[in-house]
């Protein structure tokens, strides 16, 4: 937004005017003078005098070469010596340029040494930070291993416990059946309950005789997992309905001893049977007796089952 | 101003003249051959030849060598001026080999450690991206 002044462009223009017509004068007066290729030789000077990177460097042989050229400009009338003074002054700006250019490659090589050096140090102090945390890694894999051993171990010792237990377990099961004195089937343990727990016709737990009951409580409370089926049966003698309800009324009989007893409900199943399914000949007063009964079906547990 | 100063007659000013010429003659013809720009570029070709310019600037060398060898002819031949002239070519020529070659050397240094020191950074890139 600057507002052009009218008499300043004036100014500068004759300024400039003024300018041309001298260089013009002086480059007429001078060109036949100068010698043929001092020119070049002074333009190579110059730029090599304008590099800042170079500038400084090569004192002696820049200082030669300065004075080579200005040797070289002076008019000469004799060609050949003209020619010879540029060779000389073109010659010595080369090597004033080719000698800088060598001071500062050698710098430059102090700061590539100084950057390799640096490298270098990088490169050692990651391989020592690798090799401390590859250390490091391999004393917490080791670490991780020992700990692994050890929880195995651990589980060694626990599945030693489980089989110890289990086995246990087993022989505890087994005593406990041969209290119960019940008797492995496809279907279960199967506990025979005989009729003295009964009055002859009558459904109601005989008082005193439920010593093998509270044995079965204590065989259920002791598996939680296992259930147990009641099934009720009977003799030949009456009518096969009488026999049929009697069964199923002695079989609940039992399942509510047991319920009183503690034992869930769920776990329990009774059923009549009647006459069906003797053990014995309905015949003789002791094959009757034999199958009046009540048989508690013990469930296998699951794990068992296999 | 010696030739004017004791006589003002044309005689001896003519022997001046006809001496000076016999000086000049004389000169030309007695004029020693110029043994040190001859020495210095013999010289300077040497150390040339034992920098290995002869690997890294072997045109320059070459130039230097002709105009030495454009000397000698001009010593040969009684055109001593011409001699010294190509004897002082000469050794700028050897002296711009020799530098020449020095930087040539020095660059080639500078590049081969800039290489490595790539080569460097680049392995231990490559090392610190293994390890995650």
């Amino acid at each position: 937004m600057t507002r052009i002044n009218p008499r300043g462009v004036m100014l500068r223009r004759t300024l400039i005017a003024t300018t041309v017509t001298s260089v013009l004068l002086a480059a007429c007066a001078a060109a036949p003078v100068k010698p043929d290729g001092a020119e070049e030789a002074r333009n190579k000077l110059t730029q090599l005098q304008s590099d800042p990177n170079l500038a400084t460097r090569a004192p002696v042989a820049m200082k030669e070469a300065d004075s080579a050229v200005r040797v070289a400009e002076q008019p000469q009338p004799d060609k050949e010596l003209a020619a010879y003074r540029v060779y000389l002054a073109d010659r010595k700006v080369d090597i004033a340029r080719a000698q800088a250019e060598t001071s500062l490659a050698e710098d430059q090589r102090t700061a590539l040494s100084a950057q390799r050096e640096r490298a270098r140090l990088d490169a050692r102090t990651r391989e020592a930070d690798a090799a401390h945390l590859a250390a490091a890694n391999s004393e917490h894999q080791a670490d991780a291993a020992n700990l692994a051993a050890a929880s195995s171990e651990h589980q060694a010792d626990a599945a030693n416990l489980a089989a110890a237990n289990s086995q246990q377990q087993a022989a505890e099961l087994q005593r406990q059946i041969e209290v119960l004195q019940a008797r492995p089937t496809d279907r279960g343990l199967v506990l025979t309950l005989g009729d003295v727990l009964f009055e002859t016709g009558r459904s109601g737990l005989k008082m005193g005789a439920t010593g093998n009951l509270n044995k079965l409580v204590a065989f259920l409370n002791e598996y939680p997992d296992r259930t147990a089926l009641i099934e009720g049966y009977t003799d030949s003698v009456g009518t096969e309905d009488y026999n049929q309800g009697l069964s199923e009324r002695r079989a609940d009989s039992v399942k509510s001893y047991l319920v009183g007893e503690g034992i869930g409900t769920t776990r329990l199943s009774a059923s009549g049977r009647g006459e069906r399914d003797p053990v014995a000949s309905n015949d003789s007063a002791a094959g009757r007796q034999q199958n009046r009964r009540v048989e508690v079906i013990i469930s296998n547990p699951a794990a068992a089952v296999r | 101003m010696y030739a004017r100063s004791p006589a003002h007659g044309g005689s001896p000013l003519r022997t001046a003249v006809g001496l000076t010429g016999l000086l000049i003659l004389g000169a030309c013809a007695s004029t020693p051959p110029p043994t040190s720009s001859l020495q210095g570029a013999r010289q300077a070709i040497a150390t040339a030849e034992r920098a290995e310019a002869g690997r890294y600037a072997s045109g320059e060398l070459a130039e230097a060598r002709t105009k030495l060898a454009s000397a000698d002819s001009a010593v040969s031949e009684q055109r001593m001026i011409l001699a010294e002239r190509f004897a002082d070519e000469s050794r700028v020529e050897a002296e711009l080999a020799s530098a020449k070659t020095a930087d040539v050397k020095a660059r080639a240094v500078n590049d081969e450690m800039t290489r490595s020191n790539g080569t460097l950074l680049e392995e231990m890139q490559r090392n610190s991206g293994d390890k995650p």
